[in-house]
């Protein structure tokens, strides 16, 4: 086992400390699940594209900078600790971008990575429907093929970012007559295009993360196919992979939190009761096991391992971490937690924030009953039936 | 950075376990708690290597960091091993002077010697008993010995990787169970009460291991975070353990037992939870140290 940073890799964590404290914006961005705030985080990913840094474990031919995964978790330790704006082009970037380059043909890679790295193209995710959430193999949008083009009918939901965004990765039903995980297929789809409708759906704080999309005999290129046709359920559980086990969510977010945990307790611990203390640090060291654990994980991708349905293990830890680390944040603020800005609010209410997004944690990206589920089945080889 | 074993410590790992596992079954393990005679594995681990894990190549061992120790003591807990080898091969033989080795495990291997033994630590013969049938407690006087912080060092990690490998097992064993006991015209593992509660369980050795084998090689805070990862980890798969076998595991009959107090008693040894959690508030919430991203592997 070696647990060292190379010197270039050492060199490549000053670099990017160094441009980060010029390049971050002083003041926090207002959240992009606003109009006016997702423009200035698509300006952020610009600013990032520009010099290079918006995805340094990229081929170069697609705007990265070739490096391995371990340079994308100190990218990432270094982008938190600065403090620097969420990533408002994370569904492209971490989701479809692994596919594509796994799936996608040369003229997709060409078409679709550029743009998605530069901030001009900003992805959504639609893979849910009202009658598909947790079952998501209920699927019942259909894509009916008409000359060099797919005609899309039917309705998605729970879609983060589409509001706003540019563009979104469907999985949808292209086999007629076909069920549950086969005949199904992973179509792009521009958002702005004729007989594709959103209703933006207020999240929790009142903002529009996320939109119903209707679509009514939606036409689109057939060369927007990714993957092979009708083998859509391999490609989205390819990405579900990612999501789960490793791109989404890098332990640099939840050590920053963490942190700021530490700082909000010794602010307030004159007033707390003796059990809160513990708490914290348990918040703390849940954080440092997340980050050795993908370390270990990623040691274990870059010797050419696949992630597979360990990564639902990834997926419970992470999210019921951050939910009991932001909890730990609400108890100690007290009175104080309910303000959501101003003066007395404490952090401009950022905890508050914190702490809606990571009710939110637990069910995204295929709920923790779900995930619970694929370990006892497919590790533990517990009996489905 | 490659957090991995190597390919050779993987196999050393791997050779171990189907050793212990292969030995130490669950029926010479109740042969031995109802005092009948068993196979002396003590020659064995001495033949295989085993014994000289972190002695120094220039005197016969493997020469191997404690973090291949830890995957071995991983490997031993699963196993339910009884024999105090990992105090031996992890902890006393790594302290011993360079001409002591020999003697050590000469003394292993006709069983007398203590597991804790250190430097000016000897037993007084008295011993004590413990809810795990198979462990052999004996009252310890004298003080420590100058190593004593490697020796606590070595002591938590290993005790932490045991805890897990134990854990694992209890999680393998209800596995089997909820697949065999029939209720409601089903196997109880098909129930999501029952797949929850072990899924929850693996994800807590899963995300235990690794700050383990950082705590092996960096030390440090790590070793309190492991240390108490690997106790609630354990206490967690002790209890579901017991829940998923229901009545049957409230029985001594069942194996699940000698696992399970094994677990209990590791959960106390080489710094109790209050031990290292106070380590970890003087750390974290009272210290000056850095924390945040960044900083896990510097």
């Amino acid at each position: 086992m070696d647990i060292e940073y190379t010197s270039a890799q050492k060199q490549f964590r000053e670099n990017i400390r160094e441009w980060l404290s010029m390049h971050v914006p002083k003041e926090r961005l207002p959240s992009f699940d606003t109009a006016e705030g997702f423009e200035l985080h698509r300006e952020w990913e610009r600013t990032l594209a520009k010099d290079k840094w918006g995805n340094v474990n990229w081929p170069e031919e697609y705007g990265g900078r070739g490096l391995d995964l371990v340079s994308w978790l100190m990218f990432e330790e270094e982008y938190y600790r600065a403090d620097a704006p969420l990533r408002v082009s994370q569904n492209g970037i971490f989701l479809l971008a692994p596919t594509i380059m796994e799936y996608g043909t040369d003229a997709q890679k060409a078409r679709f990575l550029p743009p998605m790295a530069s901030g001009d193209e900003i992805w959504a995710q639609a893979w849910s429907e009202p009658g598909a959430g947790s079952d998501m193999a209920a699927i019942r949008t259909k894509a009916v093929r008409d000359g060099d083009h797919y005609v899309i009918s039917g309705q998605k939901t729970w879609s983060s970012r589409a509001v706003f965004a540019d563009w979104c990765f469907a999985l949808v039903r292209t086999q007629e007559g076909s069920e549950r995980h086969k005949g199904l297929s992973k179509i792009l789809i521009p958002l702005d295009s004729p007989g594709l409708t959103r209703r933006p759906i207020a999240q929790l704080d009142g903002d529009p993360g996320f939109a119903e999309l209707f679509f009514d005999e939606v036409r689109v290129p057939v060369e927007y196919l990714l993957g092979p046709e009708h083998g859509g359920w391999g490609v989205a559980m390819a990405t579900a992979g990612f999501e789960r086990g490793l791109l989404l969510r890098s332990p640099a977010r939840f050590q920053e939190a963490a942190a700021r945990l530490v700082k909000l307790y010794k602010e307030h611990k004159d007033r707390l009761s003796s059990g809160v203390g513990e708490q914290v640090i348990q918040a703390w060291m849940n954080t440092e096991r997340f980050c050795a654990a993908t370390y270990q994980l990623v040691s274990r991708v870059q010797a050419g391992a696949s992630i597979s349905s360990e990564s639902s293990a990834n997926k419970l830890f992470w999210s019921e971490m951050d939910r009991h680390l932001h909890r730990t944040a609400m108890t100690i603020m007290g009175a104080q937690a309910e303000l959501e800005e101003g003066l007395d609010a404490i952090d401009n209410g950022r905890w508050l924030d914190g702490y809606m997004f990571s009710l939110a944690g637990p069910i995204y990206a295929g709920t923790n009953e779900i995930q619970r589920n694929i370990l006892a089945e497919r590790v533990l080889g517990l009996p489905r039936k | 950075m490659d957090f991995r074993f190597t390919e050779d410590q993987q196999d050393l790992i791997d050779a171990a376990k189907a050793f212990f596992v292969g030995e130490n079954t669950v029926e010479r393990m109740r042969k031995m708690v109802a005092g009948e005679e068993v196979d002396d594995l003590w020659p064995q681990f001495a033949q295989l290597g085993l014994l000289g894990i972190m002695v120094p190549e220039n005197a016969g061992g493997l020469e191997q960091p404690l973090v291949v120790m830890a995957g071995i003591a991983e490997a031993a807990g699963y196993a339910g091993l009884s024999e105090p080898y990992v105090e031996l091969a992890g902890i006393t033989v790594p302290h011993s002077k360079e001409d002591e080795f020999k003697g050590q495990i000469r003394r292993a291997i006709h069983s007398d010697l203590r597991p804790y033994e250190d430097g000016s630590l000897t037993d007084t013969g008295e011993s004590v008993s413990s809810i795990d049938p198979l462990r052999n407690l004996v009252k310890a006087q004298g003080s420590h010995g100058e190593n004593i912080e490697s020796v606590n060092f070595h002591g938590a990690v290993l005790a932490a990787a045991q805890l897990i490998g134990l854990s694992k097992r209890m999680v393998d064993m209800s596995v089997e169970y909820a697949k065999d006991r029939h209720q409601f015209g089903k196997a109880i593992g098909s129930f999501q009460a029952v797949k929850h509660q072990l899924a929850n369980v693996y994800t807590q050795i899963e995300f235990t291991r690794p700050i383990i084998h950082l705590a092996a090689i960096k030390g440090g805070a790590a070793v309190h975070n492991a240390k108490v990862a690997a106790i609630d980890t354990a206490m967690l798969a002790a209890e579901t353990a017991i829940q998923v076998h229901g009545g049957m595991g409230y029985t001594y009959e069942v194996d699940l037992h000698l696992f399970m107090k094994r677990a209990w008693a590791l959960c106390g040894e080489w710094g109790d939870r209050n031990y290292h959690m106070t380590k970890l508030e003087d750390y974290v919430l009272n210290g000056d140290a850095k924390l945040g991203p960044g900083q896990t592997f510097e």
